[in-house]
């Protein structure tokens, strides 16, 4: 049975942090700390500053994240 | 701000497996956590985990590596300490490291793209479609002769029939009327990507590829891009010396690793 998904907010990177980190500022204009998805990983898709992705918020803390996606510009 | 990459805690999941190679966890039925397995057109296999907990992403992996048979391969960006632990804990270990190049566009930089005599380079948008994908196949073929797929990024791997997709990224190098070598620049972001250099066995170590690289960061530079990335096999001597020759430096790496069947 599947169960219901993450809360999902688009944004927009503004910095490329240690350990694969990246800051990302919401469509809210909150900020979030996150790291990116096994699926970009594994297809090879680079993060920069700038790039407007979109973003899963953890359940357990919302001030970090998980980016699932990266919009073309 | 919490820099772990995983949340502290052991949350009770339930793990689900809702297709042949998809796995969630449930957290009081909500997806806490995903694993998806993935095949590659070289047969390989390709492991992908998400989890805010390490404890669940432990529970991921197991649930696969005891469900599909091996070789199980994944990718880590080399500075994700906490990802790279978990998988190595999991068995699996480094097959191989990428880099990860930036590589200025500035032909004061970069140098004059003088390509060798008897060979013209061809710009991006201009060349023929039935000559550019004839070299498309004979390259491939050539590396499938070689070093082989697995030694190559996902975007080059073979696959079933034609792989040149939108032929105005290619410029090419011409020689005694055929095509003998191709730069695919693709800029989906900010940041354009050298998707692929490649030159005919036979036409290396003439200076072809630097040629057509030259030329094509050049266009970048025209059109006010100053810098592109470009990923290296760490074992690919002679294109390491290209990129770093050019005045690419290194910005990161990325890790295959593998776990081998028994």
């Amino acid at each position: 049975m599947a169960g219901k998904g993450g809360i999902e907010v688009e944004g927009t990177v503004v910095e490329c942090l240690r350990d694969a980190r990246f800051k990302v500022e919401l469509s809210n204009g909150h900020h979030v700390l996150a790291h990116i998805s096994g699926k970009i990983r594994k297809n090879y898709i680079k993060i920069v500053p700038y790039d407007r992705v979109l973003v899963e918020l953890s359940p357990y803390d919302l001030t970090r994240g998980r980016i699932l996606f990266r919009y073309r510009n | 701000m919490n820099t772990l990459r995983f949340t502290a805690g052991r949350p009770a999941v339930e793990i689900t497996r809702v297709a042949p190679r998809l796995w969630h966890a449930l957290d009081d039925d909500r997806v806490t956590g995903r694993a998806e397995a993935t095949t590659r057109p070289d047969g390989r296999v390709f492991l992908s985990v998400d989890a805010w907990h390490r404890s669940v992403f432990d529970q991921l992996v197991r649930t696969m590596l005891t469900t599909l048979p091996e070789p199980l391969h994944t990718v880590v960006d080399e500075t994700d300490h906490e990802l790279l632990a978990a998988w190595r804990e999991a068995g699996l270990t480094i097959r191989r490291r990428e880099w990860e190049y930036v590589v200025p566009t500035d032909p004061r930089v970069t140098g004059p793209a003088l390509p060798p005599e008897g060979v013209t380079l061809v710009p991006a948008g201009t060349a023929e479609d039935g000559p550019l994908r004839e070299l498309d196949r004979v390259v491939r073929a050539e590396v499938e002769a070689t070093v082989g797929w697995q030694e190559m990024p996902a975007e080059v791997l073979v696959r079933p029939g034609d792989t040149i997709i939108d032929p105005a990224k290619y410029a090419v190098a011409a020689e005694a009327g055929e095509y003998v070598g191709l730069v695919r620049v693709v800029q989906v972001t900010r940041l354009p990507r050298i998707g692929l250099v490649a030159v005919r066995t036979a036409r290396r170590r003439r200076g072809i590829a630097r040629a057509l690289l030259v030329h094509s960061l050049g266009a970048l530079h025209e059109a006010g891009i100053e810098r592109a990335s470009a990923e290296v096999n760490e074992a690919n001597e002679a294109a390491t010396a290209l990129f770093e020759g050019l005045g690419a430096r290194r910005a990161n790496s990325t890790l295959e690793l593998v776990r081998h069947g028994r």
